[in-house]
């Protein structure tokens, strides 16, 4: 073979081996990372699940736990401006209701004040769904 | 162990660069014919065999040496887990690794001894050998200080490459050219000396075209790298480059002569030799050039570095400002100047006399930059250019402000103006210029040397480094706080210069935000307040948060007097639903205190962090709704944006 068609064929090893190889990695870099994703996010929610079953909830509802400073309470409603509840809520001010009437209860009758410190657990579905199963002071 | 990572890191460029630039100019002198080119030929590739493997040589101890730097210990080089550990799991260790791949495809391919004698072997033979060398030296920028700019790192490695390359063929191919002069300058053989000589003129005109990219790519390089005149003056860096640059100067001084002078003349062996000496000394000092070049991709680029400015003055355009007289006198030197150079630019079109209109032409910039400079010149200090340790945090100017109050205000005043009891004469007012134009790292010099000549004691061992540099953030919020007396109720038009100090926003024990996370996001209305003189406006406040927040606007609530219990002081109905800050009010309320004094006070933040707007006083302090909303609307139909300002001051 004359030198020519050696560096011709080199040439063109490097360049589909480059591409190849690029191609492959970098698929599989992105694939992967995609997966490690999926993964970490169905993690946190089995593990909020598993932490509502245990606090005795039906199956498909997770628990989150959230810590903030009461800022209104009305009737069915307490606002709350809180910290980031992982994996439902940014930090903000949010609005949550009673999951049962004897939280609501005591949230209302109890010594709960504007302005306090509290930590708080929020069970449900969903951000819709979610709420209120426990109120402590931080 | 620094030296030895420099010397390995310079061998393994140079003799990558030699190899790139071997194969490039055999490419430029054609196919050899004549017995002595060929031995030429011969000879480089002889010599590219030699190089590929003190490349390949250098590349391992410079990874080894590298290995133990990292790991700050000597052994590591030697322990096949740490070097496999910093090839494999870092950035820098796998280009090394696809590098090398590279240098060893390129060595094989060498090793081979094809027959060349046929034409478009040999070019291919060649061809391909540059083609892999060039992709070895170009793989270098992927693990640079180019490949470290965000954003535009495409831009800066494809700059990087370019220069990469641009070297590869120029400095690379002057060697193999003076190699080439010099085996025909020793021949008596005139096919050889003709073949050399239309090597070199190619090599003039490629070279011309590469120098054009490399200083183009360089400047670019530079810009990114080291992004001002402090940084290049005042880091090894930037040191580093000027260094490259006065030998740069030095090698197109020699370029220049050889392509005016010797080689439109080349006719005998004689000029032949002088010629190859000339482009050998050409090569002696890029070769110097390539180690500075080296140094310069293991010191830390001048951008990240805190410049040392080395001389005793400086040049700013801020007298313009400050003294109208200076300003005919800079128009007249400014004029002497330029004209000079007009006549320098026609002294080199003369054909006679050209000596005497050069030298009056230098001469006139000469009288023109002494008559218009000196107003320009003002004092400096090593610290000038330093970045302020601490960011102008309401934190740090109330820590600044106590310090001020118990070391400072007795001779400069309470505001800075110069009206300190302890002092026979006024002092400059710090709040306006000349004072609040100096840079903060020359004040920062001043506070810790003092000004013996007058009286102004150093405060360098008195005061902790942070509490000096807070000084200077409090001195800086005097002057804002002096000026923003032009601002008022009324948001001015694309106007936005008071720049609004960072605080911490702390509600109750959560994690705390800060007025920064707001930028680019919302605007602030900052609201500092008295109860129960601000019960009302409140009360208003909460009643009209929806519509606020709508319209884009966050409210921070600051009670003037700290209270854990500020949110229940407010009350529940209605509602307070916006942030009440409970914690570090004193700073906050004594930094934009200074901005808006009075009980009750609002200023309206734009989503940049500048004050656009400030209600203040006893009577204006309380604004109606309506005025506070008809601003913010206003500010969400502002076009351009300005910039964000920066974090710290200058």
């Amino acid at each position: 073979m004359a030198v020519w068609q050696v560096a011709l064929v080199l040439n063109l090893t490097l360049a589909v081996g480059l591409a190849l190889g690029y191609a492959a990695w970098g698929r599989r870099a992105e694939a992967l990372e995609r997966e490690f994703g999926a993964a970490r996010v169905q993690v946190e929610r089995l593990e909020r699940e598993r932490a509502a079953c245990a606090a005795g909830a039906r199956a498909g509802e997770q628990q989150w736990e959230g810590r903030g400073v009461v800022r209104a309470i009305y009737p069915q409603l307490l606002v709350i401006t809180h910290e980031e509840i992982r994996g439902l809520l940014p930090a903000r001010t949010t609005s949550f209701r009673a999951a049962s009437p004897a939280l609501r209860d005591s949230i209302q009758v109890g010594s709960l004040r504007v302005g306090e410190a509290i930590r708080f657990s929020l069970r449900g579905t969903l951000a819709d769904d979610a709420a209120l199963v426990a109120v402590e002071r931080w | 162990m620094r030296v030895l990572l420099l010397t390995a890191l310079w061998v393994h460029l140079a003799s990558s660069v030699l190899l790139m630039g071997a194969f490039f100019m055999l490419l430029l002198a054609g196919a050899p014919r004549a017995s002595a080119a060929r031995r030429w030929d011969a000879a480089v590739i002889a010599g590219s065999r030699v190089l590929v493997l003190l490349a390949i040589g250098s590349g391992i101890v410079w990874l080894l040496v590298r290995t133990a730097l990292f790991e700050s210990r000597a052994q590591a080089a030697l322990d096949p887990r740490a070097v496999l550990r910093a090839v494999l799991d870092t950035w820098p260790g796998f280009v090394w690794l696809a590098r090398h791949g590279v240098l060893l495809v390129l060595a094989a391919f060498l090793a081979i001894r094809p027959d060349v004698g046929e034409r478009r072997n040999w070019i291919a033979a060649r061809a391909e050998a540059l083609l892999l060398a060039a992709l070895a030296l170009a793989l270098v920028s992927a693990s640079s200080h180019a490949a470290a700019i965000t954003p535009g790192t495409r831009l800066a490695v494809a700059v990087d490459v370019a220069h990469l390359v641009g070297t590869g063929l120029w400095l690379g191919g002057l060697v193999a050219l003076a190699f080439l002069l010099r085996a025909a300058g020793r021949d008596d053989d005139a096919e050889a000396r003709a073949y050399a000589v239309r090597a070199a003129r190619r090599f003039s005109r490629a070279a011309l075209l590469v120098m054009i990219v490399l200083m183009a790519s360089g400047v670019m390089n530079a810009i990114a790298q080291v992004e001002s005149i402090a940084g290049l003056a005042g880091t090894t860096h930037g040191r580093l480059l000027l260094g490259k640059l006065a030998l740069l100067v030095a090698i197109l001084v020699l370029a220049a002569v050889n392509r005016a002078r010797i080689l439109p003349a080349l006719s005998g062996p004689d000029a032949m030799r002088r010629l190859a000496a000339f482009v050998g000394l050409e090569a002696v000092l890029a070769l110097v050039l390539l180690g500075l070049a080296a140094a310069m991709t293991l010191t830390t680029p001048a951008r990240h570095g805190e410049p040392v400015w080395p001389l005793p003055l400086r040049l700013t355009l801020d007298t313009l400002l400050d003294v109208p007289a200076t300003r005919w006198r800079a128009l007249l030197g400014s004029q002497l100047a330029m004209a000079g150079v007009v006549a320098l630019m026609v002294s080199f079109l003369l054909r006679r006399r050209r000596a005497p209109v050069c030298a009056g032409a230098l001469a006139l910039v000469a009288v023109g930059a002494g008559v218009g400079l000196p107003p320009f010149v003002v004092d400096a200090y090593p610290t000038t250019y330093r970045r302020p340790l601490v960011t102008y945090h309401a934190a740090s100017i109330a820590s600044g402000m106590a310090t001020y109050h118990e070391h400072c205000a007795a001779c400069h005043g309470a505001t800075g103006a110069g009206d300190g009891t302890s002092t026979l004469r006024p002092l400059a007012d710090l709040r306006s210029p000349p004072a609040s134009r100096r840079h903060a790292g020359e004040l920062f010099w001043l506070v810790s040397h003092g000004i013996p000549a007058r009286g102004m004691p150093a405060f360098g061992r008195r005061l902790a480094e942070r509490r000096r540099w807070d000084v200077i953030n409090f001195i800086r919020l005097l002057g804002a706080a002096d000026a923003s007396r032009t601002i008022g109720r009324r948001v001015e038009p694309d106007r936005a210069w008071l720049v609004a100090p960072d605080f911490t926003v702390a509600v109750g024990p959560m994690a705390p935000g800060a007025l920064r996370d707001y930028r680019g996001r919302r605007m602030v209305l900052v609201v500092l307040y008295t109860l129960p003189g601000s019960r009302a406006r409140m009360t208003e406040l909460a009643r009209t948060y929806d519509v606020l927040w709508i319209m884009g606007v966050e409210v921070i609530a600051v009670p003037r007097h700290a209270s854990p219990d500020a949110i229940a002081e407010l009350g529940s109905s209605p509602p307070v639903l916006f942030p009440v800050v409970t914690d570090g009010n004193a700073d906050i309320v004594a930094t934009y205190g200074m901005f808006a004094p009075g009980p009750h006070a609002e200023l309206l933040v734009d989503r940049q962090g500048y004050i656009r707007a400030i209600w203040e006083g006893a009577t204006g302090g309380m604004p109606q709704a309506a005025a506070v909303q008809a601003q913010v609307e206003q500010l969400n139909e502002e076009k351009s944006p300005p910039p964000f300002p920066d974090d710290h001051v200058h």
